[in-house]
């Protein structure tokens, strides 16, 4: 078990899971048992960040066996960019199960299910894998939206199952197709993701293969106009569902761009990056306005998620290390801070059963540890000087401003959007008038307190002194850069003599 | 001539144990549930006996007796032991099922047994005329297994389209085997193969012509696209567990002397490429098509067995006829007749009295009620919809990437196409069964058999996930 920390990172959480799912625990229980799992998947996440050295390679590798025959290993490791993605998962995990009660165990299972699949499609480094993981981690989520979820919730996961299973069987499509043609070139098989960035495709395979990939995470991300299933299935889930699409999966889709696409893909990247950047923009601030005239708070929420989203993907097709670098940073960022105010909004809702902003008003009189933690989440969300959203935004737009100098002053100056939603809607449910249905809020217990609170220190913590996090970042983006810029540079020796030692 | 009997054992011990219970079934006192453990347990006898490896080149059992018309080899023995098995889990899970339906007698085992014979047969077979006796020997059990419940209107009419258009399949591999006669004067798939090779196949009308013929007669029988009207209607009617051992057992030995047929040459493949390919995508599609409509889960199943034939055909016409192992074939029809087999024992004991539960709105809530056998269901569901980490899954896979391997890249899109397509009426049951409130108890006979082969089945289909197969 201390071994193999990555596995059990990602096995002990779907072992457990399951069993909760199966073995009759009362709610509590089970409850208590996901705590205390996601406890010590945290506790393995610090053991990983501290023994991580940061030498731009795949760290706390495992490799055994899966299916020989076809070259499919079972590969993980993490390096600078993943570790990030896995650690902001294992962090904020562990509030849900405070914050979260009274659902049956078999939610509470789903929970740790998907847990465990996203930190598989985090750590894996062979393509099949990754796939399996990519797949088995929305099983829970559909799951859990469709029984647990609002009054559309067949809508919604209908729609979410048929939008990400086509994008993620196309890309099933072009993973076989680059292992069938590593074969083809190099007579072995295999499916590791530095093995295959030796590859030398054709033009047109290369181009369908990159776009079969960049559906499948644009989706999943998502970038505009690929973002219609998310306002569905965001408002319908239950807020800990809400809360893992928005923190962690729309993530991994971000990450699996620079983890995949951009060592295998990278000429087409950079043939593709301007329109792709601009569909960024579009949604960035279609999905900002969008959410201006939305009457649901966790609705409004949902488009703001999407709409920041945008200046993720924007940071990636910059294709500059400061963009990257911001990519990167805003992930933890954004996790945190749109992963809190979903939480929180789920408690607005256990609490007073409504998440019509009209219904709403005066919560600050009744909660102010409540709003205080809201509004810093808030605020980091829009990216205000002194919080995590600030350097991130700032990587991003300065990446974004040397790419394209239009693209850039655009996304800059739309940014100021988000704010005028964002504290519109802070003063219409936190400050004006309350009404009898809010004077009785209560505001959150110190368990609560306690568990929101580390989050909230990391935010203000990383918008103040982000250099330990940019450090660790910095080398992976670079080398990620490098990659991209200098096409073709993996030859397919380099590629082989990857592949040899697992043999 | 020790290890011939070895090889031909289990085809005895089916017909033996065939022929055994139909002298039983005279005996009015023996129960249904005896009759049902024997042919458990020839069945699981024939399956422990056919582990016993044979290689991968054709072997000849008693060349001197029955002149080449048998070859085994691990193609046969592995498509044997699926087929065995589908019998096997048949014969469990019917129990439950004539519990609820009061139409069950001792024949149906023999019947069974007595088919599985036929399609061990069919799978050696190295000549037409052998062939044409198992598949008759096959079809005559089963058309009376069709009709079994004599009382209900659906399953007459289920044996009669079922009887005619077979029949007229059986004439057309009857003339087929003239013509090739009239050819070639020989009827051995090695008689047939060398003149293939030599002369080409275009070169002698009337042996592509009678080839031809052959291969519409067995695609008739796996339901390939334009022959496929009647299994929709057959499969509605059939029993269920009848319906499930016709959509495996039955479709595992034809693709066996599909695979034999097409693959005998390679020859015989090139000159029809296009066809098939054509077929393919028409299978894929269509039945797709007509399992999107459907609101009955047998009839859903049914057109979605058109769609996995669609999968075998891609796997047939990509895989390399060189050395040809069939793992991949194999390991297909071995997830999808587990994935398959599984549902039909779920809902052989779910359907309650008479099948009254048959709708996918029938299932509705099942999750609430009984929340493991709506797992397993959806174990198999999600298997046979091709999603990790299933079975059905890494069957689809070995099958693209066979396609991508012989240069096949559009059969491998469209199959991946196809699959998007198949989510919707699989996530139906799905969504029937969990995001629905239950208005139904979902009362069951109690016996327990079909739950025990449900449960199997669904372990097996997370275990296959991981047995490797050589490409």
């Amino acid at each position: 078990m201390f071994e193999n920390v990555l596995s059990t990172m990602i096995f002990l959480p779907i072992v457990i899971g399951l069993a909760a799912m199966l073995i009759p625990f009362s709610s509590t229980t089970a409850r208590r048992i996901g705590l205390i799992v996601s406890l010590v998947v945290l506790f393995f996440g610090i053991k990983v960040y501290l023994g991580f050295t940061g030498n731009g390679q795949l760290e706390f590798t495992e490799t055994r066996s899966l299916i020989e025959s076809v070259g499919i290993f079972y590969r993980i490791g993490v390096d600078g960019i993943s570790l990030f993605v896995l650690l902001t998962g294992a962090a904020l995990i562990p509030i849900v199960f405070v914050v979260v009660k009274d659902r049956p165990r078999a939610f509470y299972g789903s929970l740790l299910v998907t847990q465990g699949a996203m930190a598989g499609a985090i750590c894996a480094a062979d393509l099949v894998l990754f796939y399996a993981f990519w797949e088995v981690m929305l099983l829970p989520i559909f799951f859990m939206i469709g029984i647990y979820g609002g009054p559309n919730r067949k809508a919604a996961t209908i729609k979410i199952m048929l939008y990400t299973v086509s994008g993620s069987l196309l890309m099933l499509a072009a993973i076989i197709y680059l292992g069938v043609a590593f074969h083809g070139q190099y007579g072995v098989w295999s499916f590791d993701t530095a093995g295959l960035a030796g590859l030398q495709l054709s033009d047109k395979a290369a181009a369908l293969s990159f776009f079969a990939f960049m559906i499948a995470f644009a989706i999943k991300i998502p970038i505009f106009p690929l973002h219609t299933w998310l306002p569905d299935a965001y408002t319908e889930a239950p807020a800990a569902a809400t809360f893992l699409l928005s923190a962690i999966m729309a993530k991994i889709g971000i990450y699996a761009v620079i983890r995949f696409i951009m060592p295998i893909f990278g000429p087409e990247l950079v043939r593709y990056a301007m329109p792709l950047a601009w569909a960024a923009v579009i949604g960035l601030i279609y999905c900002g306005i969008a959410a201006i005239g939305q009457k649901d708070i966790k609705r409004l929420l949902a488009f703001s998620s999407a709409s920041h989203m945008g200046i993720l993907a924007l940071g990636l097709f910059c294709l500059n290390i400061q963009a990257l670098t911001g990519s990167i940073y805003q992930i933890m960022a954004h996790a945190t801070s749109t992963g809190l105010l979903f939480l929180l909004i789920g408690i607005i809702e256990d609490r007073l059963q409504t998440r019509e902003i009209s219904d709403l008003g005066g919560i600050a009189r009744q909660a102010p540890i409540f709003a205080c933690f809201f509004a810093i989440a808030l605020l980091a969300s829009v990216g205000l000087p002194g919080t995590s959203g600030f350097i991130g935004e700032f990587l991003i737009i300065m990446g974004a401003i040397k790419f394209d100098t239009t693209l850039g002053v655009l996304a800059a100056t739309t940014l100021i959007i988000g704010v005028c939603y964002m504290l519109w809607m802070f003063q219409r449910v936190f400050f004006e008038k309350g009404n009898d249905r809010t004077n009785g809020f209560a505001d959150l217990s110190i368990c609560e307190t306690l568990a929101f609170l580390p989050v909230i220190l990391l935010i203000l913590f990383m918008g103040v002194f982000p250099q330990p996090f940019i450090a660790r970042i910095t080398p992976a983006a670079q080398s990620q850069i490098a990659t991209v810029q200098g096409t073709g540079q993996i030859s397919g020796q380099v590629a082989l003599d990857h592949i040899q030692p697992q043999k | 001539m020790n290890c011939d009997i070895v090889f031909l054992l289990p085809l005895f011990i089916v017909t033996i144990g065939a022929i055994l219970l139909m002298l039983l079934s005279a005996f009015e006192s023996i129960r249904l549930e005896v009759a049902s453990a024997l042919s458990v347990g020839i069945f699981a006898l024939a399956f422990l006996v056919q582990l016993v490896p044979i290689g991968l080149t054709d072997v000849l059992p008693f060349v001197s007796i029955f002149n080449g018309m048998l070859a085994v080899s691990d193609f046969t023995r592995i498509a044997s032991m699926i087929i065995i098995a589908c019998g096997l889990f048949t014969a469990m899970s019917a129990i439950s099922y004539f519990r609820q339906n009061n139409f069950g007698s001792l024949e149906f085992f023999s019947l069974m047994t007595f088919a599985v014979s036929g399609m061990l047969l069919l799978t050696m077979a190295q000549e037409l005329i052998t062939v044409f006796i198992a598949l008759e020997t096959v079809s005559l059990s089963i058309y009376v297994l069709v009709g079994y419940n004599r009382r209900n209107v659906l399953s007459s009419e289920a044996v009669l389209k079922y009887l005619i258009l077979g029949a007229f399949a059986g004439g057309f591999f009857a003339m087929g085997i003239a013509l090739v006669y009239g050819a070639l004067g020989d009827t051995g798939f090695a008689a047939i193969a060398a003149s293939v090779s030599r002369d080409g196949l275009l070169h002698n009308p009337a042996l592509a012509g009678g080839l031809l013929f052959i291969l519409f007669a067995l695609f008739f029988k796996v339901t390939v696209f334009p022959f496929h009207s009647w299994v929709v209607d057959v499969y509605d009617g059939a029993p269920i567990p009848v319906t499930g051992f016709m959509a495996t057992a039955l479709k595992t030995a034809i693709i066996a002397v599909l695979a034999n047929v097409l693959l005998l040459a390679g020859d015989i493949r090139e000159s029809w490429l296009d066809m098939l390919f054509y077929l393919t995508v028409l299978t894929l599609f269509a039945g797709n098509l007509i399992a999107i409509g459907q609101n009955s889960l047998k009839r859903m199943l049914a057109a979605s067995g058109i769609v996995h034939t669609g999968y075998l055909l891609i796997a047939l016409i990509a895989v390399s006829g060189d050395q040809f192992s069939g793992s991949v074939i194999l390991y297909y029809l071995a997830a999808y007749a587990a994935s398959t087999l599984g549902i039909f024992a779920s809902l052989s004991y779910l359907s309650g009295t008479d099948e009254k539960r048959k709708e996918f709105n029938d299932f509705s809530g099942l999750a609430k009620v009984r929340p493991y056998s709506a797992a397993a269901i959806t174990i198999f569901l999600l298997s046979m919809a091709g999603i990790p980490p299933t079975a059905g899954f890494m069957g689809k896979l070995y099958i693209i990437v066979t396609a991508y391997q012989g240069g096949h890249v559009i059969l491998a899109v469209l199959g991946i196409v196809s699959s998007i397509l198949s989510m919707w009426y699989y996530l139906r049951l799905i969504i029937a069964m969990y995001f629905h409130e239950a208005d139904d108890l979902f009362e069951t006979s109690g016996s327990r058999s079909a739950p025990v082969c449900a449960f199997i089945l669904a372990i097996c289909v997370l275990a296959l996930s991981l047995y490797p197969v050589a490409i």
